[in-house]
């Protein structure tokens, strides 16, 4: 009877013990780490290669070199079906009762595929072969399909072959049908011709029906909303109307003494363990008073889009008992195209208005003549008002919004990022309708500084119309706007009647510094933008020394100003979503603050968050010796090797516990009084399964920051040598602080990276074989690991210690300390086998796993440093006994 | 038997598919076929009009830029920045602050204050000259409040500091003037013009103050995670075992578990909760519940960073009167400044705005601390300063030495004795620029504008240095930019005897200071060292300039809160060194001086910034049994 592989699996590619490294004579791979020993000692539940001769029954002697190899692999295949069925209940007695299908098969097919195409007449393709004719396939294919489906599935009338096909999926299916009746013995049986064909074909149909099905189930609303287009959907026009009855009642006017722990009911929007606010809006109506006159505009087009960004974005809910912000369909943008009394008393009739409580306003364009108010005139009670001209009187800190007044050129214009740096005009204003004393403030700056200053006002000369808007004149200059602005440094916002100006977005999108001359302005969401970074705000009296003012700020801030105003119009300006949004997650901040996001998110553009980092142990601290670190061993079962570790380790005086990690399941570990008695607490920690990540859980056992992680092979470390380690982590908390070092190097010729552990001048990492580091690495390691290196590396059952290296140096910017000299690894039991050729593989597949990490990375984060750390009197002139490590670097 | 098994569960699958299909298709087709009614809980977002290309823009045409005009000055009962400060004022030496003088007796926090200001960079003696004027507004206890001062001018550019919340019945109309006072109300308080204090006990001590009590990281396993702040200075604590209560429905239970612990110590506790006001004790208690719901919530890595930030934010502004006081004129400098201002990187990162002073620069890269924020890397270039000292014997041997360095940009000779330059100087590849000191030892740390690099190699015309030794040093700083990196070391410790802080240049197995007359370190510390430390301190090292070395050291520790780097350095010399003997140099009569300008400077700093390093930075291979050959730095090796 043939065994099966995983009974018979032995010796030829594991190792025996602790000992596969050698080769002392060799420069590389001969100290301490080991890495390979380990590596492959647990390695253990191994497939054996094809070419074994050892697994082939001695039956097959008939069959030749190919047949053979089939018939092991389908006796593989059937004996684990057999052994299966003799106990299938139990995977843990029976582990190789594994189903087998059809891999022979496979691969049969696939040799013959590889030879039928590697035949003479195949490197020619017939043209016609190679284009469609048509994009809904060949005809004759059509044809044939529609013959096939007229008559498998008894079509009550003949098909026609131009409509058959419409569908991809159709082809698709009978092409993959297809294939699998060359490739796919799994799935379709043997059997005859005329039975394959049925098969097939019932096949492809419930194929078919479940994609189509499928698109039912996952777009529903690509469907329904088509289908209910014409139920459902108007024309602006047809929404319902409301009368409101001239004594309805009015909100309160605007309490200016209302924040959010006063006036907005926080409750409402429960704890969510998404942290995301829910928001709610009214549908639609049409408000007209008494005498059927509206009372203002239906919906203008920006609120409709701005109502359409919060409908589509994650905040939203239809459900009005769920929500924790309402907000009104009635369009209050702008406040001259309303009655004010009648808006009024249409909000206080919404069915949820509740003296306007977590309501939300949008307005940009507030107060009206002769005034102009900076804040919406609407009485509206408690409600929040995002407002686009607020003044430092009107403005609720911390509970109104100040939106940006969005300027319509933002859509119309494509004016395309120019790079920071001087440009034609220092300063330039392009606003019209100007207050003539500012005018003749800013003329007096062009008289005094001649070319540099530019002051522009509308076109008198050109005719009136919708152009008249994109155009500035100078004298009889003409320019186009808002192109003139990117020829500009700095360019002016000057308030008018009112506080919020639309050209501050023209002004950002290009490019252009803002100076803000509009005292007691609130600039947009001045709550999380830095404006400082962006803009130059200069009081109204200080007009006249605005040009000194702007020349004292050095070329590389205007740069950097530059750069951040164009951000802030990408991010917060550009339209009418962007704004939207923005106000939301403002209101969302104050209500998960502890989920808030950052400053440097809001702030920070692009290419500044990917260039810097921000080292997650940022506060300069040495902690106490007194804490002592926690040492974890991970072992498979090299019992006798791991307790001479044990013994070791447990020498070194800041040694505060220890933990072996049992990555063995098919065994128990030793019993308690095998184990050697310490003078610390030891722990031994079973896993589930054997993988490398184990090693870096964040167990609840560690109860110290630091952690020295060790391998169970790891004996020739001197207790000074351990405690050195400490004492250097401690100055340098936040680096992986190692024994043997590495380096990664850039192979020109290859054009990738290199994995060395030659003798170099550098080093970029260090092994985890012997390493201290701080233990929420742990934590960032196993739950905040990037791309799947984790289970790469748990696959792989390698590279787990380059992946930390990786992991720390990214997120710390910083590079890892090697501590000590290095040292001879002197292991008594090592036996010479294939020595070279094991290391050799091994290289290589380290070089591997750092180019895999650096691209899934997207960047190489590993730092190279020339230096080591050896304690301060090491190899100095000074009596021994004196030292505090006196043995450092012996054998 | 085989092929007739597998065949059997094919057309299980087969049919499984048939049944699935059926169920699922079925539902979607009676969907389809039935005439669609507009359903009550189906999802409903907003309606994509049909008409919505048609709709008015918000704005017509040309209203935004057609804006009536009508500009008119601010009206409203209180003041903002540009409204009611007077910046021209400031336009000469930036914020120049004159104190009212006390009439009367004065409790002892209100003579911090005065010292506190006296003692800083922006103090001035005449009000004429002064920017801004600072009023103390009266200690509750004397019950003596002040009369409206002098050049009072409405208010106009005067800071009223406020000590206590119950302050006297009003005088006078604050006006124009700028209240800084602990826990203002929000409709009193004007944001970007009044500043808001922390409440300042009596005890707070002048200057120093106590570290913050943070000695790890990450918080502990297993400690409490929320500690409820009680009345009479008790702390109740709320575990991960009590029952969190969710948000929305508010609790009902009682109080339930939790100890109370009473008297002045603080929790050891990741969170406190600290409430403004003072409802009765159970129901604060469920409101802590609530708070705990959400603080469970937290990633580890917030937490972490929150406590790293509120340990940063004590130790920077927080943790004496002195920094209290100078952070208020600071935010207040930073408002006349304008674009020229702290960035809010310098104010929200170790080591915090006081300690980056933004006369330097406003941009982060231009420090030695952002490098990381702002992945930019520290300048591949260095200049040497050579301080020469009372001999006067030009330095020809090191400035051979250092102008080997590939890394050397310049060389500037510190010319500080009586004899006369000497008008030849060695012919080397470096730009060489020789400055007349004042032969003032200070001079050493001046910033002159000359220095083109951020890094600096302070020497001593009398050190002797190898070329590979400065190369290797030079490669390390820049791992370590914010560091002092040095050849020799010195320590300090605490002497039992003596009472007082003791000195020593001895070979020991640890360091906390390298001498400054061969260290490298970056340029900002010129500028600290000048523009920062009190001028009493300055006069301290130039009368004894042994001290300047120790000074320097303090400077530099109490900014970075690290050990300087020792690198290796030659044996033979150190064992000769002459080097040091100018300096605090070991087994020279100096030493005795050393351990009192410790002293002293300690108390000028009101707390010991030093700390002690174990470790000396070695090139990787250093004196390994490998071939000298592969070694870089083979040069550091020679016995």
């Amino acid at each position: 009877m043939f065994t099966l592989p995983q009974k018979d699996f032995s010796a030829p590619t594991t190792c025996l013990g602790p000992a596969c490294m050698q080769d002392l004579g060799s420069s590389h791979g001969d100290d301490l780490e080991g890495e390979c020993s380990r590596k492959l000692d647990q390695k253990l539940p191994e497939l054996p290669g094809v070419g074994d001769s050892a697994m082939f029954s001695p039956d097959t002697s008939y069959l030749s070199s190919r047949g053979r190899m089939i018939k092991w692999f389908w006796d593989s295949a059937e004996e684990g079906y057999r052994t299966y069925h003799m106990d299938e209940y139990d995977e843990n007695k029976n582990p190789s009762g594994i189903i087998n299908l059809g891999v022979s098969e496979n691969k049969l097919c696939f040799d013959l595929l590889s030879w039928r195409l590697s035949q003479s007449d195949m490197q020619r393709v017939e043209p016609s072969l190679l284009q469609y004719a048509d994009w809904r396939g060949h005809l004759f294919l059509r044809e044939e399909v529609a013959k096939f489906l007229s008559f498998y599935c008894k079509s009550p009338a003949p098909l026609r072959p131009e409509n058959e096909c419409e569908k991809e999926a159709v082809c698709v299916i009978m092409c993959a049908s297809v294939k699998y009746n060359i490739r796919g013995p799994a799935l379709i049986p043997r059997m005859k011709t005329k039975h394959r064909i049925y098969y097939i074909t019932l096949f492809s149909i419930v194929l078919l029906g479940l994609i189509a099905t499928g698109m039912f189930q996952f777009w529903p609303h690509s469907i329904e909303s088509s289908n209910d287009w014409n139920v459902e959907k108007r024309s602006v026009r047809d929404v319902p109307v409301v009368r409101l009855p001239a004594d309805s009642p009015i909100p309160e006017r605007g309490d200016l003494s209302c924040r959010m722990h006063t006036c907005f009911d926080v409750y409402r929007c429960g704890f969510n363990p998404k942290n995301k606010i829910k928001v709610y809006i009214y549908a639609l109506k049409k408000y007209v008073d008494d005498f059927g006159v509206p009372v203002s505009n239906t919906i203008s087009r920006e609120y409709n889009e701005l109502l359409t960004a919060i409908s589509d974005s994650d905040y939203y809910t239809d459900d009005i008992n769920r929500a924790c912000l309402f907000v009104p369909s009635i369009d209050v943008l702008n406040q001259n195209t309303l009655r004010i009394k009648e808006t009024a008393q249409a909000l206080a009739q919404l069915s949820r208005w509740d003296r306007g409580t977590n309501h939300l306003l949008f307005n940009m364009l507030p107060g009206g003549p002769p005034d102009y108010n900076t804040a919406l005139d609407v009485p509206r009670d408690r409600a929040l008002l995002a407002g686009g001209g607020f003044s430092t009187w009107t403005y609720r800190q911390g509970y109104d919004v100040s939106i940006p007044v969005y300027s319509p050129l933002s859509a119309e214009v494509d004016l395309p990022e120019k790079g920071p740096g001087p440009r034609r005009y220092f300063l330039i204003s392009s606003q019209v309708g100007l207050h003539p004393e500012y005018r003749e403030d800013l003329e007096a700056l062009q008289v005094k500084h001649g070319e540099s200053v530019l002051v522009l006002d509308k076109c008198t000369n050109l005719s009136e119309g919708g152009l008249s808007i994109r155009k500035r004149c100078h004298k009889h200059q003409v320019f186009d706007y808002p192109q003139v602005l990117q020829e500009a440094t700095f360019c002016v916002v000057l308030r008018g009647a009112r506080l919020g100006q639309a050209i501050l977005s023209d002004v950002l999108q290009a490019g252009c510094v803002p100076v803000v001359i509009a005292d007691s302005y609130i600039l947009p969401f001045s709550e999380v933008l830095d404006w400082k970074r962006a803009s130059v705000v200069v009081p109204e009296e200080k007009m006249s020394d605005v040009y000194s003012i702007l020349q004292s700020i050095p070329q590389r801030q205007i740069e950097e100003m530059q750069r951040q105003a164009r951000w802030f119009w990408e991010a917060y300006f550009q339209s009418i979503k962007a704004i939207a949004l923005a106000t939301l997650q403002i209101i969302n901040d104050r209500i998960y603050p502890y989920a808030a996001i950052s400053y440097e998110e809001w702030n920070d553009p692009p290419a500044v968050k990917w260039g810097s980092v921000s080292n997650p142990l940022f506060l300069p601290l040495i902690p106490p010796q007194s804490q002592g670190f926690t040492a974890i061993v991970l072992t498979y079962d090299r019992v006798e090797s791991l307790f001479r570790v044990i013994t070791e380790v447990s020498k070194v005086p800041s040694l505060s516990k220890l933990l072996v990690v049992w990555n063995n399941q098919n065994k128990n570990p030793p019993e308690d009084s095998l184990w050697p008695k310490i003078r610390v607490p030891l722990k031994v920690v079973r896993t589930a399964e054997n993988k490398l990540s184990n090693r870096f859980f964040p167990y609840d056992e560690i109860e110290t920051e630091a952690v020295l992680a060790i391998d169970d092979d790891i004996i020739m470390l001197t207790s000074d040598e351990l405690q050195f380690g400490y004492e250097v982590w401690r100055e340098f908390p936040d680096r992986l602080v190692g024994y043997p070092g590495r380096l990664h190097l850039w192979d020109h010729e290859m054009n990738k990276w290199k994995y060395e552990s030659e003798w170099t001048n550098e080093v970029s990492m260090v092994l985890t074989g012997a390493a201290f580091y701080h233990k929420y690495f742990n934590y960032l390691y196993t739950y905040k690991m990037p791309g799947d290196i984790k289970n790469w590396v748990d696959a792989h059952m390698n590279c787990e210690d380059i992946a930390m290296n990786f992991l720390v140096a990214n997120v710390t910017g910083k590079a890892v300390i090697k501590v000590t000299p290095r040292k001879k690894f002197k292991c008594p039991e090592c036996t010479a086998i294939d020595g070279l050729s094991l290391d050799q593989t091994h290289m290589v597949e380290r070089s591997e796993c750092i180019n895999k990490f650096a691209s899934v990375f997207g960047t190489m984060p590993l730092k190279v440093v020339e230096h080591r750390a050896d304690p301060v009197l090491y190899k100095d002139d000074f009596p021994e006994k004196l030292k505090s490590f006196p043995n450092i670097g012996s054998l | 038997m085989q092929s007739w098994r597998r065949r059997k569960s094919l057309w299980l699958i087969l049919s499984a598919s048939w049944l699935l299909l059926v169920l699922l298709g079925g539902f979607s087709l009676l969907r389809l076929a039935l005439p669609s009614r507009p359903r009550p809980g189906a999802p409903q977002g907003w309606p994509r009009w049909l008409d919505a290309e048609l709709l008015q823009s918000f704005s017509q045409a040309g209203e935004l830029p057609e804006d009536a005009a009508s500009p008119q000055a601010p009206h409203g009962g209180s003041c903002n920045w540009g409204a009611c400060f007077d910046t021209s004022k400031c336009r000469g030496d930036g914020l120049k602050v004159f104190v009212y003088p006390a009439s009367g007796p004065i409790s002892e926090t209100h003579h911090r204050i005065l010292a506190s200001i006296e003692g800083s960079r922006f103090h001035t003696f005449s009000p004429a000259g002064a920017c801004l004027l600072l009023l103390l507004s009266l200690d509750a206890q004397t019950g003596e409040c002040s009369s409206m001062p002098l050049q009072w001018n409405r208010g106009r550019n005067h800071l009223v500091l406020r000590l206590h919340p119950a302050p006297c019945p009003k005088t006078f109309q604050l006006g124009q003037a700028m209240v800084a006072e602990a826990s203002p109300t929000v409709d009193s308080f004007r944001p970007g013009f009044d500043v808001a204090l922390p409440f300042l006990p009596e005890a707070h001590p002048l200057r120093g103050g106590a570290p913050g009590q943070l000695q790890q990281h990450s918080p502990q396993p297993g400690i409490t995670l929320l500690a409820l702040e009680e009345e009479r200075g008790g702390w109740r604590t709320a575990d991960t075992g009590s029952s969190a209560c969710p948000w929305d429905a508010r609790c009902e239970q009682d109080p339930g578990p939790g100890q109370t612990q009473r008297g002045e110590t603080l929790p050891n506790a990741t969170f406190c909760l600290i409430s403004g006001h003072r409802p009765e004790a159970a129901s604060r208690f469920l409101q802590a519940l609530q708070v705990l719901a959400a603080l469970q919530e937290m990633s580890p890595a917030r937490v972490l960073a929150l406590r790293q930030q509120t340990q940063f934010l004590w130790d920077a502004y927080f943790s004496s009167v002195e920094k209290v006081i100078h952070t208020t004129l600071e935010v207040i400098q930073d408002r006349i400044f304008g674009t020229s201002a702290h960035p809010s990187l310098l104010w929200n990162s170790p080591p915090g705005a006081l300690l980056a002073l933004s006369t330097f620069s406003t941009s982060p890269q231009d420090f030695p601390f952002y490098h990381l924020q702002q992945g930019s890397r520290p300048e591949g270039r260095f200049s040497a300063l050579i301080w020469v000292g009372p001999p006067g014997q030009p330095p020809l041997k090191l400035i051979q030495a250092v102008a080997g360095s590939q890394h050397c940009a310049q060389i500037l000779v510190l010319w500080s004795n009586e004899r006369p330059l000497p008008s030849s100087w060695p012919e080397t590849a470096m730009p060489l620029t020789v400055i007349d000191g004042h032969r003032k030892v200070s001079d050493r740390f001046f910033p002159y504008s000359t220095i083109r690099t951020d890094a600096i190699l302070s020497l001593d015309a009398r050190s002797s240095l190898s070329t590979s030794e400065v190369d290797f040093a030079f490669v390390v700083w820049q791992s370590f930019p914010e560091r002092m990196v040095g050849f020799l070391t010195s320590s300090h410790f605490w002497d039992e005897a003596h009472g007082g802080w003791g000195y020593t240049a001895e070979r020991t197995n640890e360091f906390s200071m390298v001498l400054t007359t061969a260290a490298f370190y970056h340029r900002y510390y010129h500028t600290l060292f000048t523009h920062s430390l009190p001028k009493a301190l300055r006069t301290l090292a130039d009368e004894a300039p042994t001290c300047v070395d120790v000074l320097m050291n303090f400077l530099v520790a109490a900014v970075t809160k690290l050990p300087p780097i020792k690198v290796p350095y030659g044996k033979q010399r150190q064992e000769a060194a002459p080097l040091a003997s100018g300096g605090p140099g070991p087994r020279s009569k100096p030493q005795a001086a050393a351990p009192d300008c410790v002293n002293q400077i300690a108390a000028a700093f009101g707390h010991m910034p030093l700390l002690s390093s174990r470790l000396r930075l070695d090139p990787v291979l250093f004196k390994d049994p490998v071939s000298v050959q592969r070694k870089k730095y083979r040069s550091l090796e020679k016995p």
